[in-house]
């Protein structure tokens, strides 16, 4: 049951960081 | 053996079942269909499907095109409306199935209006069925959740709520990357990215629809008890969706909801115009795609720190804050805009749309609290028209009043005050109604049996 836990955690935690970082990146440009 | 696979008395969780599986499987379903806030990435490449680098005279200009994603808020706010009560009686899995269904399938159907080059294909692929599996998918975890966390009911439905939001900080770059990568001298890559993003939504849905499961009727958290005197406002009773929309408790929070995310989301869709116009020659278009980053960042941030903050202070001391900080926000944002302060109109943005996301993820727990758990669901579908009528509102008053304000002489890094004022009005509305917040009256309780 934790492996499942975990494994379902990164499965949706993955894309979501990736898209945070991404945003992050084009936010970073307001303060350049 | 699909149909038993995906009916409610299979999904109930097995003794010693982890809770902490469900959000992930909400949230599964809340970061695809949180694309819609995306969806501006394809207009103009929508229309330039003839011309590939530019418009043709046969291609299909904005107004056209951003009719699409008008048509789907109208009916993710009108199918949640409708299916909420079918979606408590079928349960999380076959609701979110149907969802994934819908929302893949109008990315199908759109790909063949974008082949065949017929518009109308879009508004009922992405529009109407996409629009259907916007709002099926956006109720159907709820209710669950809510069951899950009687203890956290703000920070559980906070969770996937935020999927929402942070879907479409995923969506954005990811349809961009694809169009570039399908992108040839004889096509923009549209077809193909919706195509595939079709089916990559789906594949992700079904993680959700595999995952999610319903507690046990007589199933409560280890060591937790309902309180014996529960706070202020939270009820012990329940009330059915077709006695709740007679209350006066419904309309009181539909107007709560309605001020608060009309108050967002004309902000939102005018972000990156308004911040160039009120800092003229300060703010680059890249920065301003940046300040847009920024405000969908906080939309999502807020969603979960908000709906878990109510799960302390209270849900109608939480609107309370929404409505009075933002009153107060709304004012000084245009002293802000006189005296130049970049940083400042920026943090203020930042918190307002913090609030706006805050907003859509306190209010089922707060239905909860006033209707109590059993149809919360399907009383969550219905109070989502309010949704719907913000969608028009918000964007309404900002570009209107606008326009109006530069016809008539107004110097465009000015033009947005009025709006600001008009904002504080909407808010002041908002938290009247909040403020007039009662329990339900026992006439409408239901006394009937109630299933898990």
């Amino acid at each position: 049951m934790k492996v499942r836990l975990v494994l379902l955690w990164v499965v949706v935690g993955i894309p979501l960081l990736w898209g945070v970082m991404k945003t992050l990146e084009n936010a970073l440009k307001l303060f350049q | 053996m699909a149909s038993s696979f995906l009916d409610r008395q299979n999904t109930v969780a097995p003794p010693g079942f982890d809770r902490f599986l469900v959000p992930p499987a909400a949230l599964a379903v809340h970061l695809s269909i949180g694309q819609a806030y995306a969806f501006s990435t394809f207009n103009l490449p929508l229309t330039r499907l003839i011309g590939h680098s530019h418009s043709a005279p046969a291609d299909w200009d904005l107004k056209q095109v951003g009719w699409i994603f008008s048509i789907a808020i109208v009916f993710l706010g009108s199918s949640a409306a409708v299916f909420g009560r079918w979606v408590e009686t079928a349960g999380p899995r076959k609701s979110m199935f149907t969802a994934a269904l819908c929302f893949s399938g109008g990315f199908i159907v759109s790909a063949f209006g974008v082949h065949l080059h017929q518009l109308w294909l879009l508004y009922l692929g992405y529009g109407v069925l996409g629009g259907c599996g916007l709002g099926i998918g956006y109720i159907s975890p709820v209710s669950t959740l809510i069951k899950w966390f009687p203890d956290r009911p703000g920070m559980a439905t906070g969770m996937a709520i935020m999927g929402f939001g942070g879907g479409a900080l995923i969506a954005a770059p990811l349809s961009v990357m694809l169009m570039a990568h399908f992108k040839t001298a004889l096509s923009n890559g549209v077809l193909e990215t919706l195509v595939t993003m079709g089916v990559i939504y789906f594949m992700f849905m079904m993680i959700g629809v595999t995952a999610v499961r319903v507690p046990a009727a007589d199933w409560k958290p280890a060591g937790w008890s309902a309180p014996a005197h529960p706070k202020q406002l939270v009820t012990t009773a329940q009330v059915a969706v077709d006695m709740a929309w007679r209350t006066p408790q419904f309309w009181l929070l539909w107007v709560v909801l309605c001020m608060n995310v009309t108050a967002g989301i004309g902000v939102l869709g005018q972000a990156s115009p308004m911040i160039q116009e009120i800092f003229s020659g300060r703010v680059t278009p890249a920065a301003a795609a940046g300040f847009v980053g920024l405000l969908s960042l906080f939309n999502m941030g807020g969603r979960i720190i908000w709906a878990s903050t109510s799960d302390y202070i209270g849900r109608r001391n939480t609107y309370m804050v929404f409505f009075l900080l933002g009153i107060l926000l709304y004012s000084t944002v245009p002293t802000l805009g006189h005296l130049g302060s970049i940083p400042l109109f920026v943090a203020a943005f930042c918190v307002i749309l913090s609030m706006y996301g805050g907003g859509f993820a306190t209010i089922p727990a707060y239905l909860r609290d006033i209707f109590g758990t059993y149809q919360v669901g399907a009383i969550h579908g219905r109070l989502l028209t309010a949704w719907s009528v913000a969608g028009v509102l918000g964007p309404v008053l900002v570009n209107y009043i606008r326009q109006y304000q530069i016809d008539n002489g107004v110097p465009k890094a000015q033009a947005y005050s009025v709006t600001m004022y008009i904002m504080c009005g909407l808010l002041l509305i908002g938290f009247l109604c909040n403020f007039a917040m009662r329990a339900v009256d026992e006439k409408y309780h239901y006394r009937g049996s109630v299933q898990s």
